[in-house]
């Protein structure tokens, strides 16, 4: 509970502006809670008077210091035969020897798979100390049943401090389903990893659409376990010279616990490769490109820049892209080295999508567009007619170098 | 009192104000100010002016009178009828006049009152009024404009503005020059019944400021207009009397007749409208409703069930005729998600959207009278959409556009084949008891021509717009004479050839099938009293 | 056959602002919708009844009393019961307070559940953890992101197509099964006038912590793992350089020799 006291509450109304949920109403000269109130504490923070706290309960430091170390799980991707580890693993790898090194604990990736299973070694070459290696015939599809009861046996046994997952759409399955199973705090989709004074994991994340973000702890269960939007963090190089150690664990999985079953499987497109979510130069192609040929506008110059193209949702609902091109909140969260934006307008939720973007360009007719706010270049203007003649100059260009 | 006197304004540079001038640099690099939504466009245009205060337009008028060339006004350009694209001469953009004076509360008349610019659009209006935020009147920082709108905000309703002619990023100066109505008309009226003052620009430069309900026709039909200097200036209000129904041909006419009622709906040929007082209406929550119907009879009787039942409120009541369904249908099926509808059902024949108010927490709301409504036409209001959340209401709007936009569609493909082709809508209202008659003279004549057409729009009002498709030039020449007989015919059922689009340039061939030459003559002379050189807007309204 | 919808009454997103000075949200005006994917989750419930015959569907909420406008929303759609979980306790509960709270009121309310349909995601939160952690403390398997459901022929399983990181798959489980609904090519349904009236004669309960065999630890943020530390707006990126009416010419130029100056060509 929100506890107000009344005795050092002055009613400056500090509270009720700095409230996030409009939870809090000065009222007779006193600040008051209703049932919207959250407990996020941003009035805590903000009180002047040190009128307000939250009652939170205490662990003990010594439960506490019994978990140690960073583990990752080491989603692996079919190619061309082998079960390799996907990109968002790498990105965690770089981050989580950061975390790993401030606690001075190790790092350990976690790959489950079968026989396929390549290429972890160089998991080591990108900063894990160690690599567990969980094998099974089971587990050569992802399963819900069959990783959940695989990976919490190994977390329950290894007691990590911290235990980080790609937000990839398998890990938003798992994640969920093993902190329930241990009891565990989750965040979800985090875009920033730290560790504070106390050596606790602090989390951020964006929430109401991308509008605000919050940090989190979770200041009594371990491991803190988080999954981290791909595109994020940056993967730094390989460094060959690091010591390549990876461990086979036992596995005991039998058939009868894995409930569900594979009936049929639909590949669209290409493989991760020709993603959204790795792709270095993008162009998104909103409403603006709807008529009068747009979108093929659009695709060409993607072409051109040797880019893919995406969508915005309205493109999307409109039958005019597939889904699994649609960039935003609902769809594929990018991070380009480019992404320009053509007749976008730049929703919020769209905004959440491409916000890691390094470099933006955006042109569209509504020189009030939000997606203007996002840019590095604006041009307002009618896309339809600038897209032909900017197609023209870079071919000049490229042709000239 | 029927004597006003205009005042000069402090003078501003004429040679300051913004502008672009010589028809190469406007027509290569301002292309869209040549144009509004009729396509119609211009083909000489001397200079583009931004003038950004009423002094600046002022300076602005004076010059150009001294130079004797005439000056065309634009807001927005969303109008349908050519309107604000120049003939020659020059064009002044009232867009920079954008600001929100005041918000006041007018204590004798119980409303809430709005004075804005004219440039400012339909939808920031009714943004502000409903967000209660109006970022103009804060920035001020004015004690007594911010006590006031604390005042507003405080209030427990919502209000808005309520004349919706569909396209809210038109200008409000654009809306009261054309006097635009909407499917809200059908309750709230139209723009005129919303306008509680104007400031107007005079083709000498002067302005005039006119409060409602301070200077009215004297019993001889006169207003007496004064100019700084004293030069008075005798305007005759004509004599005929306007049609039972909603409408923007010709200058508005009435027996001891408001002065503010002169200027609304006069296309702008009687001066320039810079500033505008309108109130706001208290806004209670609505339902969106969409009742399908058997066939367009039923419809119609479903229309009429609706409004002879006494006690039912409703904001609008919208048609969609069997044509206009299965037209949709067509557009569902290519793209279902489009639509952002479910599947409009199999035995739909014909549909009536309206909207009516609806609580959705009230526990004992009655709807009994609309259920006998719709049942005594043997229809059921299981067979309806209904939506009352915002996002829901939104949902309704979206689907009535959709109607238009598929049409426009597939005139742009049938264009590739014939460029000259482009669709035929009709904007003729007629009076409550020539809905049916109206409709039959319709039916019979399209479908005997063959035509391929269909029907929608503001049906509460007698106010259907016909749309023909042609599939090809001649189906062109067919339709062009069928709208010249429905136009007759509409006049002849004491109705108006143009409810909602206005005149200008595009229908000014057809003020004569609504007004005698004499009539016409008189309409003219109030144009020569106001504007005797004929600087302001020419072509609008009376052929040149 | 008895399903349960979990529905979210949540802002409608894409109105909710940020005061540029406090970095707060603005929520005045803005709508309380309920959430698109849970109307989505709704959607296949209606559908699996529509095919079957003798489906109840109960929709249950967590929420503040106001909430019970999602429940309203939920029966008008064509659910049989709505019943809304509400407590003071429950405040600050993260999402495995909440997956706690409304597994008990599942097992309080329908304990002979064949079904549990969740949205894929709460368009507030996004987190998409409250399904998945349900099903792990009902003991259930779970499908997420589900486009179209079908029980097979006997009634006993339920086939789910569902989106796969590039692609689809089809996955069947035995009933009792918890899926998570995605957007798929779903259309919001749209009731009739007849069935907003209706839906206000349908039962609508309201339950509160009492009613959960919940001890009070396990309740709202003193049952929660995770805790909010700080809440602050999203990092502004440096001011754009916004070009207004250049001709096509101008404009493709100043773009193409952004690119080139940044590398892109």
């Amino acid at each position: 509970m929100l506890k107000i006291d009344d005795q050092k509450c002055n009613a400056c109304g500090l509270c009720e502006k700095t409230c996030p949920f409009g939870a809090i109403a000065v009222d007779e000269g006193l600040a008051r809670s209703d049932e919207n109130c959250t407990l996020c504490g941003a009035c805590v923070n903000v009180c002047p008077q040190g009128a307000m706290a939250i009652e939170r309960k205490q662990a003990s430091p010594e439960e506490l210091a019994q978990y140690e170390g960073v583990y990752v799980w080491a989603e692996c991707d079919l190619n061309d035969g082998k079960l390799s580890p996907k990109r968002v693993v790498y990105e965690l790898l770089s981050q989580g020897r950061l975390l790993a090194d401030k606690l001075g604990q190790e790092l350990v990736a976690v790959a489950l798979g079968d026989g396929r299973l390549a290429g972890l070694e160089s998991l080591c070459e990108y900063g894990a100390d160690r690599v567990l290696r969980c094998e099974h015939e089971l587990l050569g599809a992802y399963s819900t049943d069959g990783f959940t009861n695989v990976l919490s046996a190994v977390i329950a046994g290894n007691k990590p401090s911290v235990l980080l997952y790609g937000a990839t759409p398998n890990g938003r399955d798992l994640a969920p389903r093993i902190a329930a199973r241990l009891r565990l705090g989750l965040t979800a989709d985090c875009t920033g990893l730290n560790i504070d004074e106390q050596g606790q994991l602090v989390q951020t994340r964006p929430a109401f659409g991308g509008n605000i973000m919050a940090s989190i702890i979770a200041p009594y269960s371990r491991p803190q376990t988080a999954t981290v939007r791909p595109n994020v963090f940056t993967a730094a190089g390989p460094d060959p010279l690091r010591p390549k150690v990876v461990v086979d664990v036992a596995v005991t999985l039998n058939k009868a616990a894995v409930r569900t079953k594979v009936v049929e499987e639909t590949v669209l497109g290409g493989g991760e490769g020709e993603s959204l979510e790795s792709a270095t130069v993008i162009v998104a192609a909103g409403l603006g490109c709807r008529q009068g040929g747009g979108l093929a506008l659009a695709g060409e110059l993607a072409k051109v820049l040797g880019g893919v193209l995406a969508a915005s949702r309205p493109m999307v609902e409109a039958g005019l892209m597939p889904v699994t091109r649609q960039v935003g909140q609902s769809g594929t969260t990018v991070g380009p080295e480019l992404y320009i934006a053509v007749g976008v307008s730049g929703a919020i939720q769209h905004l959440v999508g491409m916000s890691s973007a390094k470099t933006v360009v955006a042109i569209n007719k509504d020189p009030e567009a939000p997606i203007f706010k996002v840019a590095d270049l604006g041009i307002v203007g009618d896309a339809q007619e600038i897209i032909p003649k900017l197609i023209e100059d870079i071919q000049r260009q490229q042709a000239d170098a | 009192m029927h004597e006003i006197t205009s005042q000069p304004l402090d003078l501003a540079d004429y040679r300051q104000v913004r502008r672009v001038q010589g028809w190469p640099a406007i027509n290569e690099q301002y292309q869209a100010y040549l144009r509004d939504e009729s396509k119609l466009t211009s083909e000489t245009c001397d200079y583009l002016f931004f003038p950004q205060n009423e002094a600046e337009l002022a300076a602005v008028v004076r010059e150009m009178a001294s130079q004797g060339v005439p000056l065309t006004v634009a807001g927005a350009r969303t109008g349908l009828v050519g309107g604000s694209v120049p003939l020659r001469g020059g064009l002044v953009s009232l867009e920079r006049l954008n600001a929100v004076e005041a918000l006041y509360y007018a204590s004798y008349a119980r409303e809430w009152r709005v004075r804005a610019g004219c440039a400012v659009t339909l939808s920031d209006l009714n943004q502000m009024a409903m967000s209660k935020r109006f970022p103009d009147l804060e920035r001020a920082g004015d004690q007594a404009v911010l006590a006031e709108l604390a005042r507003y905000q405080a209030e427990p309703g919502d209000f808005f503005y309520p004349p919706d002619p569909t396209e809210m990023s038109a200008f409000l100066g654009g809306t009261v020059a054309t006097n635009a109505s909407g499917a809200r008309t059908y309750r709230y009226g139209a723009t005129r019944d919303w306008v509680r003052g104007l400031r107007v620009i005079l083709a000498n430069g002067e302005l005039l400021d006119i409060p409602r309900g301070k200077y009215f026709a004297s019993s001889n039909g006169r207003f007496t207009i004064f100019d700084s200097q004293s030069q008075g200036r005798q305007v005759l209000v004509p004599d005929y009397s306007m049609p039972r129904t909603k409408n923007t041909s010709g200058f508005y006419a009435a027996p001891h007749m408001d002065l503010v009622d002169l200027f609304i709906g006069s296309e702008g040929m009687l001066g320039i409208i810079t500033t505008v007082d309108v109130a706001l209406c208290p806004r209670t929550p609505k339902c969106s409703l969409v009742q399908f119907t058997g066939s367009d009879e039923q419809a119609l009787d479903l229309v009429e069930s609706l409004r002879g039942q006494d006690g039912l409120q409703l904001d609008f009541l919208e048609f969609y005729s069997q044509k206009a369904i299965e037209l949709l249908r067509r557009r569902q099926a290519e793209e279902p998600v489009a639509m952002g509808m479910p599947p409009i059902p199999e035995d739909a024949g014909a549909a009536v959207f309206f909207e009516l108010s609806f609580d959705p927490l009230a526990v004992d709301q009655d709807f009994s009278l609309l259920a006998q409504a719709v049942e005594r036409v043997g229809l059921s209001l299981q067979n309806s959409w209904a939506g009352y959340e915002m996002r829901e209401l939104a949902r309704f709007k979206t689907f009535r556009h959709m109607l238009p936009e598929t049409v426009n569609h597939l005139i742009s493909e049938r264009k590739r084949q014939y460029p000259g082709l482009h669709k035929l809508g009709t904007d003729l209202a007629v009076p409550d008891d020539k809905l049916r008659p109206m409709w039959k003279v319709y039916q019979e004549a399209l479908d005997q021509a063959g035509l391929e057409w269909l029907a929608f729009g503001h049906v509460g009002n007698n106010h259907v717009h016909i749309n023909l498709i042609p599939r090809d030039m001649e189906d062109m020449q067919r339709g062009l004479e069928l709208y010249g007989r429905f136009a007759a015919q509409a006049v002849a059922f004491g109705g108006t050839v143009s409810a909602e689009h206005g005149i200008g340039k595009i229908k000014a061939k057809f003020l004569k099938e609504m007004f005698t030459e004499p009539q016409i003559a008189q309409m003219k002379a109030v144009k020569r009293a106001l504007d005797p050189q004929g600087l302001l807007n020419p072509g609008n309204i009376f052929l040149s | 056959m008895n399903i349960v919808v979990c529905v979210k009454q949540v802002p409608e997103i894409s109105e909710v602002k940020v005061n540029p000075e406090t970095g707060t949200l603005v929520r005045e005006g803005v709508a309380s919708i309920l959430n698109p994917f849970c109307e989505y989750a709704l959607d296949h419930a209606l559908r699996i009844k529509q095919a079957t015959p003798d489906v109840n569907i109960t929709a249950i909420s967590m929420g503040p009393p106001q909430a019970r406008a999602a429940l309203l929303r939920a029966l008008e759609l064509g659910a049989d019961r709505g019943v809304l979980v509400s407590d003071r306790r429950f405040a600050g509960a993260d999402t495995w307070a909440t997956a706690l709270t409304l597994a008990a009121a599942v097992r309080a309310v329908r304990e002979d559940f064949d079904l549990i349909l969740v949205g894929k995601q709460a368009i507030d939160g996004d987190t998409a953890q409250v399904g998945p952690e349900m099903a792990e403390i009902l003991g259930i398997p779970q499908i997420m992101y589900g486009v179209r459901m079908e029980l097979t022929p006997n009634g006993k399983r339920l086939r789910v197509k569902r989106e796969s990181e590039n692609g689809y798959q089809v996955l069947e489980a035995r009933l009792p099964v918890l899926v998570s609904a995605s957007k798929g090519e779903a259309i919001r349904r749209l009731p009739s006038f007849a069935d907003i009236l209706a839906a206000r004669q349908k039962p609508l309960e309201m339950i509160t912590a009492d009613a959960l065999n919940l001890s009070e630890e396990q309740l709202g943020l003193q049952g929660s793992y995770t805790q909010v530390v700080k809440i602050f707006p999203p990092q502004a990126k440096k001011a754009c350089r916004k070009l207004e009416g250049l001709s096509p010419d101008q404009a493709g130029r100043e773009i193409t020799s952004f690119l080139s100056q940044e590398n892109f060509i």
